[in-house]
């Protein structure tokens, strides 16, 4: 039976009419006036899968391209192969739906677990030396960007170190040992009371909060209306930084941005940058879940350190109770924190459990 | 230039039609079953869908009865994208710090015209026409000029002599590909380049005085309310994000087609093959425009499952409005022997945006 297409010979653009006659176990291509161009064993014909209806193309050992329009006759001379499964399930077909919903589920399950597992990986292979880099270079950049010196005295750092070492002795020793945990001093006016925890260990206390904690007592006690323990304050907020360290939040929210950068890139990137932006800024609505979830994990983790190291978790609480007072109890959609009562509440929760089931 | 296109098609007319084949139904089947099966390899067999869909649009694309054709395989491309991957991670953790960052940065911009060159000869020679691989062989230092230093010297001028370093970068990367043995070569004079430039600022400045004339309150209500650390009035709020986005709809995606078109036509109307093959690109920038925003706007509302009929409808349209104007016989091509290439550069341009391929 031949098969009707043209060939072209190796390395060459000439485009001649030509059939191909598979006889026995060999083929031979026949020119217009019949005359034989090429032939060789059908088992040393490279041909190549099929894709849609484009011509097939078969190559001779000695370079000849033959092309055909004749998928049938093609498949008949190569039998069943990969491509041609893949060909079939690439047909449209009602199957297709199944297809779609396929993709969503997947895509759904990527965004709940499949990034999470992947963030994890990246976090394992990370070495410690670039952590500590990421530490570096995210201080040098606040000092350059936003921060100035500290101008605490000798005597409140003191004490915030005490209960910072207070905090650190109660880790078990393999998490004491796997970060460099150490406080850093730096006046941020645009944060308020608040400290920063960075991947390696490093933990920047702003001056406002030791200040408010060590200093401005009485207004605190003005606000929330009723009295207050500075250190177990601070040892709350310090518990709450060590937690996001041990638990890897920071390198973890930050893998878990660039696989997702990554993703969209591989699945959507021959649509065309606009479609790929919008994926990538809702992307980042939708994160805001998870830095939530990190926030009250790390105040788990958090409440049960002070309490290890016998502070007063009521501490942590009246923290919040002040935040809440002063800068609005809010937590819409777009907060990366959850609202300050809704953590309160959390916390009473977690102290009320006997310590054993935690 | 659609005047030369419209009078190039009267009585006589040599010219032979680009012509795309692709159907949206077969296209849409082959999108899905690489879409599924790169989710479930978490991206991994989204090397062997490039290829696939590479292969779709060329082997569908046909001049003179002959179809163009992609031969990268997965493999390659896999291998590139995870070196490109790895090195992408360096970088950012490199220029997370002030201090590295800017050799980090330095570094970049040093291999950048390297990793371009990689990535445009990987794709010319793994593409061929009518049997015959193309090939590009420019060199590092031209493309340190035209991709890093005229961009970079632009600056100083505003950008108003951005379609000077456009040109160069063209004059590149045109010029520096063959077919076979045969050489492109590519030139054109600077007021077309300018006609596209000035189109497209004129567009954005459109709709920018548009967006400001009507948007300028809430956008005032949305920005003091920030400053005064107030929440947003919900209204102005809602405001400002439909107002970013229709001017990304409405300014910023006609802006990038009518670049696209005009320069599109530029580069086939200036381009040579092997001294006597002539092409003509005739197409209407504001149908252009058109095209690309009723896609994107379908494609958004139909949650993405338009994009194959929008790919092919561009595919189409672009084909439609090239031709090409044979000076000779088409079966005089001859090819090079095949050398090896890796993917890298190509899979760098892939995750960056940038695009090597051929402008079918």
């Amino acid at each position: 039976m031949d098969i009707l297409g043209h060939i072209y010979p190796a390395r060459s653009s000439r485009r001649i009419d030509a059939v191909l006659r598979p006889s026995g176990g060999s083929v031979e291509v026949l020119g217009p006036l019949g005359e034989q161009l090429a032939h060789c064993l059908i088992s040393e014909l490279k041909i190549d899968p099929p894709l849609g209806r484009a011509p097939r193309r078969v190559t001779l050992p000695d370079g000849t391209l033959f092309e055909t329009e004749n998928h049938a006759a093609i498949e008949a001379l190569s039998g069943p192969t990969a491509g041609g499964a893949l060909h079939r399930f690439e047909a449209f077909h009602p199957r297709l739906v199944l297809v779609l919903v396929g993709i969503v589920a997947g895509i759904l399950f990527l965004w709940r677990y499949g990034l999470d597992l992947m963030a994890g990986a990246a976090v394992a292979l990370t070495p410690p030396p670039v952590i500590s880099l990421i530490d570096d270079g995210v201080l040098t950049s606040v000092d350059l960007a936003i921060a100035t010196p500290s101008t605490l005295g000798e005597n409140d750092r003191r004490r915030v170190e005490a209960i910072f070492q207070r905090l650190i002795d109660d880790l078990p020793p393999g998490e004491r040992g796997s970060f460099d945990f150490h406080l850093v001093y730096r006046k941020l006016e645009g944060l308020g009371p608040n400290a920063v925890a960075l991947p390696n260990g490093t933990i920047i206390v702003t001056d406002e909060i030791v200040r408010l904690m060590f200093d401005d007592t009485e207004a605190l006690e003005r606000t929330i209306g009723h009295p207050v323990s500075g250190e177990d304050m601070l040892a709350g907020v310090l518990g709450h930084e060590i937690g996001h360290v041990v638990e890897k939040h920071g390198l973890r929210q930050l893998y878990r941005s660039v696989s997702f950068a990554v993703l969209v890139a591989l699945l959507f990137g021959d649509t065309g940058p606009v479609v790929e932006d919008v994926v990538l800024e809702g992307s980042v609505v939708l994160s805001l879940q998870y830095s939530r979830r990190h926030e009250a994990s790390a105040d788990a983790f958090g409440v049960g350190l002070v309490e290890r190291a016998g502070y007063d978790a009521q501490g942590l609480i009246d923290f919040f109770d002040y935040v809440g007072r002063n800068f609005g109890d809010d937590a819409s959609f777009l907060s990366t924190h959850p609202a300050p009562s809704d953590r309160i509440e959390e916390i009473r929760r977690l102290m009320d459990q006997p310590s054993a089931s935690r | 230039m659609a005047e030369t296109a419209g009078s190039g098609r009267s009585e006589g007319d040599r010219s032979v039609p680009f012509e795309f084949k692709g159907d949206t139904y077969e296209w849409l089947g082959i999108w899905a079953v690489n879409l599924f099966l790169t989710i479930i390899t978490f991206g991994i067999y989204s090397a062997w869908a490039k290829v696939r869909m590479r292969k779709y649009f060329y082997q569908n694309t046909y001049v003179a009865g002959r179809n163009f054709d992609y031969h990268a395989t997965g493999l390659q491309i896999l291998i590139g994208r995870i070196i490109v991957i790895v090195g992408f991670i360096i970088y950012n953790i490199l220029a997370a710090n002030p201090v590295t960052g800017i050799f980090a940065v330095i570094a970049l911009l040093v291999i950048l015209p390297w990793l371009l060159v990689r990535a445009l000869r990987f794709n010319a020679r793994k593409s061929s026409w009518s049997n015959v691989r193309f090939d590009f062989d420019g060199g590092y230092w031209r493309a340190l000029a035209v991709w890093v230093i005229y961009p970079t010297l632009t600056f100083f001028t505003a950008y108003l002599a951005w379609p000077f370093a456009d040109r160069a970068q063209r004059r590149f990367s045109v010029g520096k590909h063959r077919l076979g043995a045969a050489k492109f070569d590519f030139d054109a004079r600077i007021g077309p380049f300018y006609k596209a430039f000035f189109a497209t600022v004129a567009w954005l400045v459109l709709w920018l005085v548009i967006f400001a004339l009507f948007m300028a309150a809430p956008f005032y209500d949305f920005v003091s309310a920030i400053e005064q650390n107030r929440e947003p009035d919900p209204a102005s709020a809602l405001m400002v994000i439909v107002a970013i986005y229709g001017f990304i709809f409405l300014a910023v995606i006609p802006a990038g087609a009518i670049y696209r078109a005009f320069i599109r036509n530029i580069l086939f109307n200036g381009a040579v093959l092997d001294g006597k093959h002539r092409f003509v690109s005739d197409m209407k920038p504001m149908t252009f425009a058109w095209i690309l925003l009723s896609n994107a706007v379908l494609i958004i509302i139909s949650m993405g499952l338009m994009l194959p009929w929008a790919r092919i409808r561009e595919a189409r349209y672009s084909a439609a409005h090239t031709r090409l104007y044979p000076g000779g016989s088409l079966d005089e091509f001859v090819g090079d022997l095949e050398t090896r290439t890796t993917a890298m550069g190509d899979a760098f341009t892939d995750l960056d945006g940038f695009d090597v391929g051929l402008p079918l």
